[in-house]
């Protein structure tokens, strides 16, 4: 049967079998298309070479596995004959597609690769999020927020005022407008289109134009869908970076975030000028505000108070500048001095004690 | 029969970080633009080259793991803990806005005791796993062991190690050690360990005390400099306040981190020593001192390269590791018959979730 093949390709190998511990010390021979393991007359195979895996990144390449036996190897105790060397499978290294098309190549594909990622997961949630119906959203928001743990202020000429405000403004029926009986001086948008103004930031407002700027900008937040938006991409990102070591993947995931939440509240400020453009309300108001917050504000009240707007809506002067640029023409008061007082007062007549509002 | 001779050891290191650096800094590209998925690669390319350079007797150790195991099992981890984990979250931060602190609190609560479970089944797992695709010989080790009951018991027995203020810690880390180690198996012989408690209580009991001693010294100094040079002005007063915290802070975290690993050193060589296979002893001779030179020169060698070298340390953790391992008795080769324990499809993927260490 077997082609018995010259000495000099007859190569000394180690052998393990893989259901015992023992090492043998057998010659591998050609036989046929493959090649046995003989040892003291007795015989193991035949193989096919094709079988046989190398080892990855080995030492010396000479240590080879057989496909679906896990243990057995075989290790060449010198270097193999040429004859059958050139039947051995070809080393690994970097793992099967990259040993394929090589290191530098595969490094080029694979970084086009991730760039085209990592651009698509910072730009499809502005798409997508004009995908997700507002009904979807509006029940997120719901889940998320629910009534607010009852802290939203109400009163009867207080919600007057507030309606008269967000009509004024041209704010759409499927935005909530409510004030929340927090004295932190901030606004938020949560999903769903609910603006929480926050009981700090009407105390701290001199004017009802003020509020009306803060408002208008809230409201480009919704009407841009942004807080959908930066939930995807939150999501996306946290997704495609969590392979990178914690850190690295962090810092990314938070710059990309940030250099997106800027133009988003640029997109928003945007919105807040033509809003108020259209329903007559000076946005020196709002330019006043921001000025105020970023410098006397913070010394008179200490910077706690203010810490809440500044670290989400960045006052830089470039912001003030705009909306004040933006004042042409004329313009009537937001509210009346009635309807401001009515507002200025929803959480109660006085403002009430710091920490009594702090509920979580 | 194979016996450790006196003069050298059973375990010996034989690759040197020339060979491995190659690896590492194909590694690292890789990885970076991967955008981290080939770090699961990576991590199966490092252990391949660091096992087959280890020998133990007389053949080199190998590493069968994968990338794609490692991957995938990260991948499942995400879906089945990270994401209910994720939801968890929301939950309790919809419980808190809309004014449900108690309920907040008590599933807080929840979320930490899951989370401890899950770590319980994350370090046996990962244990299994790296003994499932360690061979030598041709012969693996792995358990049957699904670890859920271990994870019960690492769930107890760590609640129960921290109460007594904390006293009960080594009680807990050891019997925790014993327990999984005894569910383990390498070949036909499974592993035995009886790590105590009690001869590491000297050493833990100075971890807890010193603390203590050094803030009644911190006070006592205080008081002492502040009667011996009394003040002149609130300023004065303010910076020698604050230069008192400063140094007490570097001084507390030198000082607890030193005996911390006084502590682990003595906890290593005893969980260790104690563990036995067949007729094989295993013992772990690394003192506080050489603890403390591994992670200096782990320190040094990240900050001097400015975060680069952080692709040695896996090398040199390991190199460590084997420097100071040891076996002592024999080993019979003819009934050294393969594992029959099962194989699991996927790597450690839980405790890469999780970020915490294996061993």
């Amino acid at each position: 049967m077997r082609s018995m093949s010259a000495p000099s390709e007859a190569a000394p190998v180690w052998h393990y079998d893989g259901a015992s511990g023992l090492r043998r010390a057998p010659l591998l021979l050609f036989a046929g298309d493959g090649f046995v393991l003989s040892e003291d007359g007795r015989e193991e195979g035949p193989f096919r070479f094709d079988e046989l895996v190398a080892e990855q990144d080995g030492r010396d390449g000479r240590r080879f596995g057989l496909d679906g036996r896990p243990g057995w190897r075989i290790e060449f105790r010198e270097a193999p004959p040429a004859a059958i060397a050139a039947r051995l499978p070809g080393r690994r290294r970097y793992g099967r597609i990259i040993d394929r098309i090589g290191l530098w190549p595969a490094v080029a594909a694979f970084a086009l690769l991730s760039a085209l990622v990592v651009y698509g997961v910072t730009a499809t949630p502005a798409l997508l999020a004009r995908m997700i119906p507002r009904s979807v959203e509006t029940r997120l928001g719901d889940l998320m927020v629910g009534d607010f743990g009852g802290r939203t202020c109400n009163s009867e000429a207080g919600d007057t005022a507030l309606a008269a405000l967000t009509a004024r403004m041209g704010v759409e029926g499927d935005v909530d407008v409510r004030v929340v009986n927090i004295p932190m001086v901030n606004a938020v948008t949560l999903p769903g289109g609910h603006v929480l103004l926050f009981r700090g930031l009407i105390d701290a407002a001199e004017t009802p134009d003020e509020v009306a700027g803060v408002l208008g900008h809230e409201v480009g937040h919704v009407a841009h869908r942004h807080v959908l938006q930066s939930l995807l991409r939150q999501l996306g990102l946290s997704v495609v970076l969590g392979g990178l070591d914690g850190n690295v993947g962090g810092y990314t995931n938070v710059l990309l975030s940030a250099s997106y939440s800027r133009a988003a509240e640029s997109e928003a400020d945007g919105y807040a000028i033509d809003q108020l453009t259209q329903a007559r309300v000076s946005p020196k108001g709002a330019a006043r505000f921001f000025e105020r917050l970023s410098g006397a504000e913070v010394k008179a009240k200490g910077a706690g108070v203010v810490l809440g707007y500044l670290a989400s809506h960045p006052a830089s002067s470039e912001r003030q500048k705009r909306f004040a640029d933006a004042a042409k023409g004329s313009y009537a008061p937001a509210l009346d001095a009635d309807q401001w007082r009515a507002l200025k007062t929803i959480c109660g007549d006085r403002p009430r004690s710091w920490r009594e509002g702090l509920g979580f | 029969m194979i016996e450790e001779d006196g003069a050298d050891s059973a375990f010996a290191f034989e690759g040197n970080w020339r060979d491995f650096a190659p690896i590492a800094f194909t590694n690292l590209l890789l990885s970076i633009v991967t955008l981290g998925v080939y770090t699961f690669w990576a991590k199966a390319r490092e252990r391949r080259y660091l096992w087959s350079r280890t020998r133990f007797i007389d053949d080199r150790l190998e590493w069968t793991g994968t990338g794609l195991e490692l991957f995938i099992g990260y991948v499942l981890a995400f879906f089945l803990f990270l994401v209910p984990l994720g939801f968890l979250q929301f939950a309790i931060q919809a419980l808190a806005i809309r004014g449900h602190e108690g309920a907040a609190v008590l599933a807080v609560i929840c979320l930490y005791l899951l989370l401890l479970y899950f770590i319980g089944v994350a370090i046996f797992r990962a244990l299994r796993y790296r003994l499932s695709r360690t061979y030598w010989h041709g012969i693996r080790g792995g358990s049957d062991d699904n670890g859920f009951g271990y994870a019960v018991s690492h769930l107890w027995k760590t609640l129960v190690g921290s109460l007594v203020l904390g006293l009960m810690v080594p009680w807990a880390m050891t019997n925790l050690w014993n327990e999984r180690w005894r569910a383990m198996s390498f070949g036909p012989h499974a592993f035995r360990s009886e790590a105590r408690w009690q001869p590491l209580m000297g050493r833990y009991l100075l971890y807890y005390l010193v603390p203590i001693g050094l803030f009644v010294a911190g006070v006592v100094l205080a008081f002492v400099t502040a009667h011996a040079a009394p003040p002149e002005s609130p300023e004065e007063v303010q910076t020698g306040l604050l230069l008192g915290f400063a140094l007490a802070y570097v001084l507390f975290f030198v000082v607890l981190g030193l005996i911390a690993l006084f502590y682990y050193a003595a906890y290593f060589r005893e969980a260790v020593g104690k563990l036995s296979l067949g007729d094989l002893e295993f013992g772990f001779s690394a003192r506080t001192l050489d603890w403390l030179k591994l992670m200096l020169g782990n320190i040094a060698l990240v900050v001097l390269t400015l975060g680069i070298g952080a692709i040695f340390l896996g090398y040199r953790n390991w190199t460590f590791f084997v420097r100071h391992m040891h076996a002592y008795g024999s080993l019979d080769l003819d009934s050294f018959t393969q594992s029959t324990t099962r194989t699991a499809g996927h790597g450690e993927g839980l405790l890469d979730a999780f970020d915490v260490g294996a061993i």
